[in-house]
């Protein structure tokens, strides 16, 4: 009898053991296809020009950091430093001036009743709506009359205007959640409602702030079509410079894939320090 | 000294629902005030205009005499402990029972004596550190009373605070509540749709229901002078017993028809019956009250006993009569047999009468009682 239900028991547990096998081997592969663009980028950056067009690939090779030697100080007469810092100011300062007006205009539509409320919301939510090269030349004319090209604060307020709308909206649902009696209760403390808003509404969605903040700075520190048009040196931000690479003289595929490198570490590093309050941020709204 | 003053307070809400409806109520200083009613009362809308929490309507609410209706909440100096206790999550208990001081700007090291002082008083102190989802729910709700009690307010709300707590909890935190209320001779209003609870602690009791207040009284006066028909049914351990009656008067004797009953009546109660002779009336008798006789009594109603259900040293005790079921309740080794023929008689001081409108005939003057 027991026997019996051993065996009852083993052959579902085998089955669901091959299918955990399955999902497992999917995912491996899955893997591979995602990290491969990022080992060939990391590899060539650190070979030297033979080896990167050697044919079979050279897989073992003496790593040499040469090439972000060059692209760092000696590429184009300047190297990317310059480009660097404009990405990581245009991308700072967006990224922080969104969250912070970003997550009143949601802590105001998530509490407060007024007329056009919805209406308010959804307006927000279309100007993402139309493709952003639908904008660009009315944003280059306003720039320009602003006098603003080839400025980081044109950039930054455009980013800032482009972000707006998604961290109004992850927000939105975060400060929704937040029992109102909490607030209440910090009403009736003797809290003010903007100290409400800084002492206990701003530190409860924190998770929904960081989630906000990565996907923002993702944006901001990849995006090119704004860049491109309304930056010349000044301003000039990583991808732009890195677009550029090829006319300049051929294709120095070293030193491209060296800044490649450059431009993907700070925001994995961002992503992947901040991953467990990512993770704890897109499951909060769902599950409560 | 803190005094509270409804005047013809009415809330509408902007969905149109009329939650509060021309409320008029005096709380004394250092009154311990219960209001009681069932959900959707409109009890918990008095407690929150009175917290600053929703706006009036119209009408005045004053404090100390002095009207209140535009001062913000923050301003009020009142304390408030919410249902669901309202804690900070992301502080922990310490930080929690300081908040409201913080918010004065009171210096750090003051705050931390009056903060231990209150964990004192309400055995917290080996919890200051731990964060409030960490904590059962009866400490839980003693933090939200320390954060109430650290502002040493004149006025204490409280929004059902035990209402999410265990039996056992709630019966030894509500003598505390009651007990910290003395202390500090407080004025406190106190809700909750519970009235064994609304009688442990309160000193008076207000009754309300589609929010008007129905009737204010100790908890003796509610049970024993209902002024209507809801408030006889609603404060009641068992059920009260609602059974068809009419009034015939017969060469200047009024006597009160239940079935083949003929209730006794005094002097003063046939004089009030006599004024609805014809009216279908409902007479109330609550179960407690029904005193079980020998069959054949006069004036007794006839019944036969179909159910008994044995609850503890009491007994619930079904009967059948010609007019409906009612139940009594009796001593167990005083219970009749199921089947058994009994008479149902009716104490005189024990009956309440209800006109088709629901108030009760013989209510002790209502005027006096209507809060």
């Amino acid at each position: 009898m027991s026997n019996d239900l051993a065996n009852k028991a083993a052959l579902p547990m085998a089955r669901s053991r091959g299918r955990a096998l399955l999902c497992y081997v999917i995912a491996f592969l899955f893997a591979v296809y995602c990290i491969f663009p990022f080992y060939i980028v990391i590899t060539t950056a650190l070979k030297n020009d033979r080896e990167i067009f050697a044919w079979p690939p050279v897989w073992l090779f003496h790593a040499t950091l040469a090439n972000f030697y060059d692209a760092l100080f000696v590429f184009g007469g300047q190297g990317a430093g310059t480009f660097i810092l404009n990405s990581i100011i245009t991308t700072g300062a967006s990224t922080v001036l969104s969250l912070v007006l970003g997550s009143m205009a949601a802590y105001g539509l998530a509490r407060f009743r007024f007329r056009g409320r919805r209406q308010l919301a959804f307006w927000i939510l279309s100007t993402r709506f139309a493709p952003p090269i639908a904008f660009v030349v009315p944003m280059y004319l306003m720039v320009l009359q602003l006098n603003l090209l080839d400025t980081h604060i044109a950039l930054i307020l455009i980013y800032t205007s482009m972000n707006l709308s998604l961290v109004i909206w992850l927000l939105r649902g975060f400060f929704a959640e937040i029992p109102i009696e909490i607030e209440e209760a910090a009403l009736v403390d003797g809290y003010t409602r903007i100290q409400i808003f800084w002492r206990i509404a701003v530190p409860l969605v924190q998770p929904g702030i960081i989630t906000a903040g990565v996907l923002v700075s993702i944006f901001s520190w990849n995006e090119f079509l704004f860049a491109s048009v309304l930056t010349q040196t000044n301003a000039q931000t990583l991808p732009v410079y890195l677009s550029g690479f090829s006319n300049a003289m051929g294709m120095a595929w070293g030193q491209y894939m060296a800044v490649g490198v450059i431009a993907l570490l700070p925001i994995s590093a961002v992503a992947f320090i901040l991953q467990r309050y990512l993770v704890r941020g897109l499951t909060f709204g769902a599950v409560r | 000294m803190p005094t509270i003053e409804f005047k013809a307070v009415s809330k509408v809400y902007a969905d149109g629902t009329h939650a509060v409806r021309d409320l008029s109520l005096f709380v004394q200083n250092r009154e311990f005030l219960c209001i009681l009613g069932p959900s959707g009362c409109g009890k918990s809308s008095t407690l929150r205009m009175l917290a600053g929490l929703e706006s009036i309507t119209s009408g005045e609410l004053l404090v100390d005499g002095i009207r209140v209706n535009e001062v913000p909440a923050r301003q009020r100096d009142m304390a408030m402990v919410f249902e669901n206790y309202a804690l900070y999550p992301h502080l922990d208990v310490f930080a929690n029972i300081a908040m409201p001081l913080s918010a004065k700007g009171i210096a750090k090291s003051e705050i931390r004596r009056r903060v231990e002082e209150i964990a004192e008083v309400l055995k917290l102190q080996g919890q200051m550190r731990q964060q409030p989802r960490t904590l059962s729910g009866g400490q839980r709700q003693r933090v939200a009373l320390g954060r109430a009690l650290i502002r040493e307010p004149r006025i204490f709300l409280m929004d059902e605070p035990l209402g999410h707590l265990e039996a056992y909890m709630r019966v030894e935190l509500r003598s505390e509540i009651r007990r910290l209320h003395e202390e500090r001779s407080a004025t406190t209003v106190y809700i909750t749709h519970d009235q064994e609870e609304a009688g442990a602690v309160a000193d008076r009791i207000v009754v309300m229901e589609q929010g008007r207040v129905q009737q204010s009284g100790r908890l003796t006066d509610l049970i024993d002078s209902p002024t209507n028909r809801f408030v006889a049914s609603f404060i009641s351990e068992w059920p009260i017993n609602m059974l068809p009656a009419t009034v015939t008067t017969n060469g200047g004797r009024t006597a009160l028809c239940v079935g083949e009953a003929r209730p006794a009546l005094t002097d003063c109660q046939a004089a009030v019956l006599s004024g609805v002779a014809g009216e279908s009336l409902e007479l109330g008798l609550r179960p407690e009250d029904v005193e079980l006789v020998p069959p054949g009594g006069p004036g007794d109603l006839p019944g036969r006993v179909i159910v008994v259900e044995p609850q503890g040293g009491m007994a619930v005790i079904v009967i059948e009569t010609s007019v409906g079921r009612l139940n009594a309740i009796a001593e167990t080794e005083r219970t009749p047999n199921v089947g058994a023929l009994i008479g149902v008689s009716f104490p005189p001081g024990r009956v309440h009468v209800f006109k088709p409108d629901g108030s009760n005939l013989f209510a002790r003057d209502p005027a006096a009682s209507k809060g």
